[in-house]
């Protein structure tokens, strides 16, 4: 039964959405008895966050303002997210149809990011209600970089939405809007790409002023670079590391012809993000001479640099290579999740662990931090499940009625659209 | 208290030269081993 049938058949849009808001599938899966105290334990932090206030249940202080919820959620997540504007440039501008199958997917995961991960901003702020001032211009420096980023994370929130609209119009069956909106995407896609490109290196232009507190090993003028070099691979890898899990967990949603083209998709991913980690490896080698580096490689610090640099780069970009020529999707997941580790490294040692690297009181997140942020990743889960057994992410689209059976039975969510 | 050291770009750019080329020439050989089919085809 088609979708629209659906909706006109239950009589109405309010109806429509209950039928569609009722639990599918399993209740008791291993993931839901994690997640939901995790997230029930979550919001209940969050309680005590916003009625007693930052220091409640943060070791955030004076010295450390921006601590695990900005290095991990805002920093590394929106660097993950980077699939999204690599994807749809790939497909939309470059015109690489083979990338098509997992388009939406992608877009349906940045958007989520942006919103969960970005949206976790408003946690970290001690006064939330001002997160409203960079959009209003309300006392705010336009020509700082945060006014960028804050700019950046709205218009690219809506610019996702803007690209993932069409399958939700497909889902209420509303074949006009879907055709306007349709229409858009290639309009929306240059303009995501263009803030993408802007706000990941911009994330990275944040940490510029903090030349004497962040460990010289990771501080460098080019970290805006190396933020947006890095966001490549590190949200190509997030598209193998998500799409194998999915590709397993959202089976029956896919066509089984697309599970055979999901490996040829895998090996052409696994190739852009193994010749980005070898232009970033360079990038990273030519600041290392140019500031004269080899000076602090010895002791601790040094031997994480080389961890971050050599374990979690050098050796994943290999494993792509060898991955890619010998067809070894299995050495290519491996690969993932080793760069997908790289790039968390990356960002907290830059926000966190190597800020304030001198300092005499160390910050550590306190275990409701960490619980947050569990809650943060757990909650996008959850609606990235909702939205694909709904909607046509993963699987073939429907057919939409023809113009002219639109007009004879016209579902009333697409009348109102 | 911030101090700022300016590095001589002069000191080190014989060695960035090195570095660029070996990058170039590996980059080249690096997309040619990604590009060509290898045994387990």
């Amino acid at each position: 039964m088609s979708q629209m049938t659906a909706v006109n058949d239950q009589g109405g849009f309010w109806s429509f959405l209950r039928s569609q808001l009722r639990p599918r599938g399993k209740i008791l899966t291993p993931f839901n008895v994690i997640s939901v105290p995790i997230i029930l334990l979550g919001l209940g932090i969050l309680v005590v966050r916003f009625t007693k206030g930052l220091g409640s249940v943060t070791n955030l202080s004076q010295e450390y303002p921006w601590g695990f919820w900005i290095g991990f959620d805002v920093v590394t997540g929106v660097a993950f997210a980077g699939g999204a504007y690599t994807i749809t440039f790939a497909v939309y501008i470059m015109r690489m149809e083979k990338y098509h199958p997992i388009v939406r997917a992608t877009v349906l995961n940045g958007l989520l990011a942006y919103v969960f991960y970005a949206g976790a901003l408003a946690l970290d702020l001690g006064r939330p209600w001002n997160i409203i001032n960079p959009i209003i211009g309300n006392d705010f420096g336009f020509n700082s970089v945060l006014f960028l980023v804050s700019w950046h994370f709205l218009l690219y929130m809506l610019t996702e939405l803007l690209e993932f609209s069409p399958v939700v119009a497909e889902w209420l069956g509303a074949r006009r809007a879907r055709r306007i909106l349709s229409s858009l995407t290639l309009a929306a896609v240059i303009f995501g790409v263009t803030l993408s490109s802007l706000h990941q290196s911009g994330l990275g232009a944040l940490y510029l002023m903090a030349k004497p507190k962040i460990h010289p090993l990771w501080y460098s003028e080019f970290i805006p670079i190396f933020f947006l070099v890095s966001s490549i691979f590190a949200g190509l890898s997030m598209i193998i590391f998500e799409g194998t899990i999915s590709h397993r967990v959202f089976k029956d949603q896919i066509d089984p012809k697309k599970h055979g083209s999901f490996d040829d998709i895998v090996i052409g991913l696994a190739k852009g993000a193994a010749i980005a980690m070898f232009v970033y490896y360079f990038f990273r080698s030519l600041i290392f001479l140019h500031d004269k580096q080899w000076t602090l490689v010895r002791g601790g610090w040094g031997a994480w640099y080389l961890l971050e640099i050599i374990g979690l780069v050098l050796i994943p970009c290999f494993m792509y290579a060898y991955g890619v020529r010998h067809r070894h999707i299995g050495i290519i997941r491996v690969a993932s999740i080793l760069t997908l580790l790289g790039i968390v490294m990356n960002r907290l040692n830059i926000s966190v662990i190597a800020y304030n690297w001198n300092a005499a009181v160390r910050y550590y997140p306190s275990w409701q931090e960490i619980v947050v942020t569990m809650m943060v990743v757990s909650a996008e889960i959850w609606v990235f499940r909702w939205i694909v057994f709904r909607m046509p992410v993963l699987r073939e689209a429907h057919e939409l009625p023809s113009e002219k059976q639109e007009k004879t039975v016209r579902p009333p969510v697409a009348a109102s659209l | 208290m911030e101090t700022y050291s300016y590095v001589n770009i002069f000191e080190t750019k014989g060695l960035e030269y090195l570095l660029l080329m070996c990058f170039l020439v590996l980059l080249i050989y690096f997309v040619r081993y990604l590009r060509e089919p290898g045994g387990k085809e």
